[in-house]
């Protein structure tokens, strides 16, 4: 039981699984589950320590500040438990909806991109994390083309493309701060920042905020997103959404919180944050395409998120954490959804979709179910992390991000209203008879009734979020845990 | 558990079970709405005497549910038009499908609104606020792929209410930090000026959206003619009374405290009477009975916000007074409406006439339910109006009282031709196989009617609990007796002697007139008249519909010109046009995305310190 | 409310006078014209007689419960409404029930009467009537405006709602309401020349047009009823009027006096004048008649 399992894991598993493909389909397919489980029994178990004292993990025996470490904190725990879970439940939605072949191969990315966005999540070096980007990236451009069709070849592209500027920047600033300071762990260099000149270190910021800003989909760094989102199969949507993306703001708060914790650096995010919201939400309107919209939608929350992180007091934290939470969980069930509603009605249209609420009653609902949740009505859980944020935004005296974060939600609503009336009141001859997957359904259920549950009861997840605030917000505390655990 | 706690839990739970009753025992389904609804009336009486309260703890906020007199008389009105609305749609919505839907998003809008009216707090509220709006949008879009864009229109103008709510609340709560309405209250004044008018616009904009006042009432036209008349009922009569149990908590529990307060008032009161007078005149032009008891009921809505506004105990009084009676009135209209469309598959005035004699009891509910709108003697709507009337003349406002008074005047032109094009006119031979409306959807209307009558001879029954829940408002007091109302210059009205008389003449001459020879009269078609010498043929249709007020519409034409809703629907479609240009900054070329990254980054460095300071 | 032999005598008495005063306006009105257009005219008691043959008829026809009882509703919002006005100032008999309402009241009773005579007239099918009543009712939001400017003018000046408070402040013909407040009667009558009527606006009716329009279908006993109505309530709009800006009347001879001068205005005004049509009535009522209404808000405001 140690956080190194979270990255060995899955890795061991992926690189197994092309082996065992040789052998049986089938136990392919299960593998996955099977680590997933693991990983999420692990984080579960993990959590209430890892809460109290983060965990600090030497890799190879070489101690901190010259080893690599993991630093398994509150945000780490919270980060895993929601990335292996969601993992889990993607797993279970691609269980019967990746039928095409090469499976071995879906799952073997799939793995990887675990391995990826955990490692991100719980690496101490900044290195490190520069690696695991590249996994997970890698991983992403791969699944991006599995349906290898024009479209997707395409969006892969140009995801290898931004992706690599992306790579660059952040390892140029990589290199920058080891030039300058000799260390590659996060904790000293959060320590020995102020050792480095000025420009220089706001040439480090500009080269993170880039490097990162690409992954965490920021206006205007954003615009791989939409046509990765709609192009790759739904549970990769999915996985962008609710797992990659998260990984990346993550890596992108800490760096920020760790290093460039100033007043301007989080009004920069703020303003950036409402940038990309409304930008995403206008361009949400009009969408043809129901996996592009649900792209922009995933954009606009994440520019929600960086708003939260940009206000910057314990609250805000903890409700972009919150929102965090939700948006993987909302965004899957929205794209899981979306994608059996796409296969059966045959086209990536919205105009295609009219009736099928009659056809497929049990999907749209869950559409339906997962656009209330996310436009923020209660009792669902998007409620409350809105709320939350709406709460410590007006709290720190930001009249205006408030105001607009609302107008946001109206033009949110709209677009997404419009799709569940096209499902249940437009046209009603039945045209397809094929069934939704009972696995696809599992996943769905599941995610619908934790949402329901968490919007009784947000103090569920909302009890852990304070510690994980803190956690980002507590610099000095890391240093601490973090060089001298 | 006590009783608001079996209230919200029996809704809610009932609500999920029709779902699913639906689905496996249909037969279950109605029978199960109809105890849940009468359960909650049960418990929601109960309450009043219990003196009930939950405090429950969400997330870092206590949410609290209590019973004050004033959220009973909400409670009240809300279960007794809940538990008639759900009877009634028995048997009008028996053709229909979809129906768990249906049952479900009603029950979760009844719960909504219980919530709404026990609250103690601002989350709570907000939370079921929220449930309220998105379980009436889903009955709005319930009948077919018209109500769409309606819905849409009605859900964004929610949210707009909804939102300012929500900005409210977080404002009150970056204030005070605390959103309990007792602690806020004692709080207030404690806050700046500015913040204090803020606070208060913003929750009166979102009270007042639900409350369809103008110019924010562009949603509620639509949205009532298309939803389910059931529904319509409950929605008019109730859900959109909720925008005035807020405007009433707010004016008196927060504005009041401030000394802005009568500008808040003076503003409030014309936009009030702004209301009435230009939603009767649209209403007058309406060729569709529900289009036109919708655009009533908007103007209906304004006489309240008068009444809340002008804040003497006889306006607060008549507005609540109204609240009551317009729940009933209304529902009785909708409900006679529905059950003509539930027998002629249609509302349109202009193609429906001469029902009397097929719906006898329908035109009785229609026929109190206008004379109550119309606040002529000796119905409710009299008393409402006298004390509205005599509130405003007392309280200075002498051409607030004009425009009211126009208004309601006008209100007799569209209230007859809803009458006279439904019920009376000339009897078609298209409708001649139409019957009375099943005995549930009849025995609601009745109830109602005998409702306005009682209340008409007695306003003061309804007093009683008004001024219960005006002392909880604030220190208001008025005179009544139970049929007697009093003005502030001490002159009366007794309603006794009033319907003494009436009643008396009536009757007498009635009678006589009966008694000399009607046994010997025959009746007559109405092709049997007077026309100059020409004889009608049976497929002649003499019926004068179409266009029914043209020389009144000619002659206020000038005002009718302007539409508040051409421009929201202009605002949005160029909105729309300006977001379908944006998503081109997405243009899908990979290389315009390269030169974003590298443009951002060049900006940056460019302003680097400007941005990101030189404290870094 | 306390029954007493005043009280009964004023309920027995007070409408047969109403009807006798109004039925031979009615007739006067009618020789007057004649006069006036160099006709002989018919006797002053040709409407009563008129009443009578009416009465005495039998009814044939009918077109169901609304059309018969529409004349009830006429009948007994012009009794209701002579009932909650003081005919004779200070008298024990004929104020009735003056007391127990209001001006407010009286505006409500007063329309009682024609909507439940449209109910009548909307269920006998006659275009004609339904015509007649979409002109009535459009008319009336034109003067009833002026009008209630005129009542608020006059209520706020005096503070109170109650016509027997007004006749007790016009105590002395110089306090008479007419000179206190002269704006309130220029618009008060002008709105009573819609409420009369007579030409130019007597679009409602118009005869030779639509057939006398809402009473097209009624006959007999009915038009009878009507015919009754009609002049009981004319009689009490006049002692309301009178009661309002006359000073009332403590005998009948001065109350005859009074009334009929009232009553002359539109009488003789609809003589020389051709009849308006609806839209233009109801602009001329919101122009000179509103703008003295208006004035007379504003004299007693400031």
């Amino acid at each position: 039981m140690s956080p190194v399992h979270f990255i060995a894991v899955p890795l061991f598993a992926a690189f197994l699984i092309p082996l065992i493909g040789k052998v049986s389909k089938e136990l392919v397919k299960i593998i996955p589950g099977i680590v997933l489980l693991y990983l999420s029994y692990l984080s579960i178990s993990l959590f209430p320590i890892g809460v109290n004292r983060p965990i600090v993990e030497i890799i190879a025996g070489f101690n901190p500040p010259f080893g690599i470490t993991l630093y398994y904190g509150p945000i780490a725990a919270f980060l895993t438990t929601l990335i292996t879970l969601v993992g889990f439940v993607i797993w279970l939605y691609s269980y019967k909806f990746i039928i095409r072949e090469p499976t071995e191969k879906y799952y073997m990315l799939f793995m990887m991109l675990i391995t990826g966005s955990t490692g991100i999540v719980l690496t101490g070096d900044i290195f490190n994390l520069f690696v695991f980007f590249e996994i997970t990236s890698i991983a992403a451009y791969s699944l991006t083309a599995f349906l290898r069709d024009r479209d997707g070849a395409e969006a892969a592209f140009k995801y290898l493309l931004i992706g690599s500027f992306a790579s660059t920047f952040f390892l140029l600033a990589i290199a920058i701060i080891y030039a300058n300071i000799h260390t590659l762990n996060l904790a000293d260099i959060a320590s020995k920042i102020k050792d480095i000149p000025l420009t220089t270190r706001l040439f480090i910021l500009i080269l993170i905020i880039i490097g990162l800003g690409i992954e965490s989909e920021m206006f205007p760094l954003n615009g791989w997103a939409p046509d990765a989102y709609s192009q790759a199969p739904s549970p990769v949507g999915a996985v962008f959404g609710g797992i990659v993306v998260k990984a990346a703001i993550y890596s992108l708060m800490r760096i920020i919180f760790l290093m460039f914790h100033t007043a301007d650096v989080l009004h920069f995010l703020v303003v950036m944050g409402v940038i990309t919201l409304l930008i995403a939400e206008m361009s949400a309107m009009k969408q043809q395409q129901i996996k592009r919209m649900l792209a922009f939608s995933s954009i606009g929350q994440m520019g929600l998120v960086i708003i939260a992180f940009g206000v910057g007091t314990e609250p805000s934290v903890r409700a972009a954490m919150f929102q965090m939470f939700n948006h993987a969980l909302i965004k899957s069930l929205l794209f899981f959804a979306a994608g059996y509603l796409v296969f059966h009605s045959g086209s990536k249209k919205i105009s295609a979709l009219d009736g099928l609420g009659h056809d497929k009653p049990i999907t749209s609902f869950f559409f339906a179910f997962g656009a209330l949740a996310i436009i923020g009505l209660p009792p669902f859980s998007g409620f409350w992390s809105k709320l939350y944020i709406l709460l410590s935004v007006a709290d720190a005296g930001l009249m205006v991000p408030v105001v607009l974060i609302l107008i946001s939600s109206i033009i949110e609503a709209v677009y997404y209203l419009r799709v569940v009336s096209r499902l249940y009141f437009y046209k009603e001859e039945a045209t397809d008879v094929r069934r939704t997957p009972v696995s696809g359904l599992v996943a769905m259920g599941i995610l619908t009734v934790v949402i329901l549950i968490v919007g009784f009861y947000p103090n569920l997840i909302l009890h852990w979020m304070t510690p994980a605030a803190n956690d980002l917000l507590d610099k000095a505390a890391y240093i601490k845990f973090g060089l001298f655990h | 558990m006590n009783s608001i706690e079996y209230i919200l839990f029996i809704t809610f739970i009932g609500a999920g079970l029709t779902f699913i009753v639906h689905h496996a025992l249909p037969k279950l389904r109605d029978t199960l709405a109809i105890l849940v609804s009468a359960l909650d009336l049960y418990f929601v009486i109960q309450a009043i005497s219990e003196k009930s309260k939950v405090v429950l703890s969400i997330a870092d906020f206590h949410l609290i549910w209590k019973t004050t007199p004033y959220n009973n008389l909400f409670a009240v009105l809300i279960a007794v038009l809940g538990f008639l609305t759900i009877l009634y749609a028995h048997d009008f919505m028996s053709s229909k499908d979809r129906l768990g839907y249906f049952y479900m998003n009603f029950l979760f809008a009844l719960g909504g609104m219980y919530g709404i009216v026990y609250s103690q707090d601002f989350i709570s509220l907000f939370f079921f606020w929220e449930i309220m709006t998105w379980a009436s949008f889903l009955l709005v879009i319930y009948c077919c792929k018209d109500a769409q864009p309606i819905g849409l229109k009605y859900f964004v103008f929610s949210a707009i209410g909804a939102y300012s709510l929500l900005i409210a609340i977080v404002m009150l709560y970056s204030l005070s930090g605390n959103l309990e309405l007792t602690n806020l209250i004692s709080n207030f004044s404690n806050f700046s000026v500015s913040n204090q008018l803020i606070v208060v616009t913003l929750l009166l904009l979102g009270f007042g959206v639900k409350s369809a006042i103008m110019p924010l009432h562009v949603w509620a036209p639509g949205a009532y003619f298309i939803s389910p008349s059931p529904f319509t009922a409950l929605f008019s009569g109730a859900l959109s009374k909720m925008g005035i149990f807020g405007i009433g908590l707010v004016l008196f529990k927060f504005a009041a405290q401030s000394g802005y307060f009568s500008y808040v008032q003076i503003i409030l009161a014309w936009i009030g009477g702004i209301t009435a007078l230009l939603a009767t005149f649209y209403a007058i032009f309406q060729t569709d009975a529900k289009k036109l008891l919708a655009y009533s009921s908007i103007g209906q809505l304004g006489y309240i916000i008068i009444g809340l506004a002008i804040g003497t105990p006889l306006s607060i009084a008549s507005a609540l007074f109204l609240t009551i009676l317009h729940a009933a009135f209304k529902a009785m209209l909708f409900m006679a409406t529905g059950a003509v469309y539930f027998r002629t598959g249609t509302t349109d005035m202009n193609s429906v006439s001469g029902l009397i004699r097929k719906m006898p009891f329908s035109f009785i509910t229609a026929l109190f339910g206008i004379i109550t709108v119309s606040g002529v003697p000796p119905l409710g709507g009299f008393a409402a109006k006298w004390m509205l009337y005599e509130s405003l003349i007392q309280s200075r406002h002498y051409f607030l009282v004009i425009v009211v008074f126009a208004a309601s005047t006008a209100a007799f032109l569209y209230l007859y031709r809803f009458i006279f094009s439904l019920f009376l006119g000339q009897e078609e031979k298209e409708w001649e196989d139409v019957k009375e409306a099943p005995l549930l959807m009849v025995i609601p209307m009745l109830i109602l009617s005998a409702f306005v009558l009682v209340v008409g001879v007695f306003p003061g029954l309804i007093l009683d609990p008004i001024s219960q829940s005006m002392n909880y408002l604030g220190n208001f007091n008025f005179n009544y007796e139970t049929s007697v109302l009093f003005n502030e210059w001490g002159n009366q009205v007794d309603m006794q002697t009033v319907v003494n008389t009436i009643g008396a003449v009536f009757l007498i001459v009635g009678l006589i007139i009966t008694f000399k020879g009607f046994k010997k009269t025959r009746y007559v078609s109405t092709k049997d008249i007077h026309t100059s010498g020409e004889i009608p043929q049976e497929n002649e249709n003499l019926t004068y519909a179409v266009d029914f007020y043209k020389p009144f519409e000619r002659a206020i034409a000038p005002i009718l010109k302007s539409s508040i809703d051409k421009i929201y629907t202009g605002i949005a479609n160029n909105l729309e046009q300006a977001f379908d240009y944006l998503r081109y900054v997405y243009t899908g070329n990979g290389q315009t995305y390269a030169m974003y990254v590298v443009f951002f980054l060049s900006l940056l460095i460019l302003f680097a310190e400007l941005i990101f300071g030189i404290n870094l | 409310m306390e029954i007493n032999w005043s009280t009964i005598l004023g309920i027995i008495f007070t409408p047969i006078i109403a009807f006798i005063v109004g039925v031979t306006y009615g007739g006067l009105t009618r020789v007057i014209t004649a006069r006036v257009q160099n006709r002989y005219g018919p006797p002053i008691f040709q409407n009563l007689l008129d009443i009578i043959k009416l009465y005495s008829k039998e009814s044939n026809i009918n077109h169901g419960v609304m059309q018969h009882l529409g004349p009830v509703f006429a009948i007994t919002a012009s009794v209701t409404t002579l009932f909650f006005v003081p005919v004779i100032k200070d008298s024990t008999v004929f104020t009735n029930f003056s007391f127990h309402g209001d001006l407010i009241f009286l505006l409500y009773i007063m329309v009682f009467g024609s909507l439940g005579m449209a109910l009548g007239a909307g269920q006998t099918g006659n275009p004609n009537s339904a015509i007649g009543v979409s002109r009535g009712l459009s008319q009336l939001v034109g003067y009833e405006v002026p009008f209630v400017m005129a009542l608020v003018a006059i209520m706020i000046q005096f503070q109170t709602t109650n016509l027997n408070d007004l006749l007790a402040v016009q105590d002395h013909f110089t306090k008479w309401i007419i000179f206190q407040s002269p704006f309130a009667f220029l618009a008060a009558i002008l709105a009573f020349l819609g409420m009369m009527g007579y030409a130019p606006f007597d679009v409602v009716i118009a005869p030779a047009e639509i057939a006398s329009g809402p009473p097209s279908e009624f006959g007999g006993k009915y038009l009878g009823l009507m015919l009754t109505s009609r002049s009981i309530f004319t009689f009490a709009k006049l002692v309301l009027f009178t009661d309002i800006f006359l000073g009332g009347a403590s005998d009948f001879i001065t109350l005859l006096i009074k009334t009929f001068i009232l009553y002359m205005i539109p009488v003789l005004t609809g003589i020389v004048f051709p009849r308006y049509r609806t839209e233009q009535s109801i602009r001329f009522f919101w122009s000179w008649p509103l703008f003295f209404g208006i004035i007379a808000i504003l004299v007693v405001v400031f």
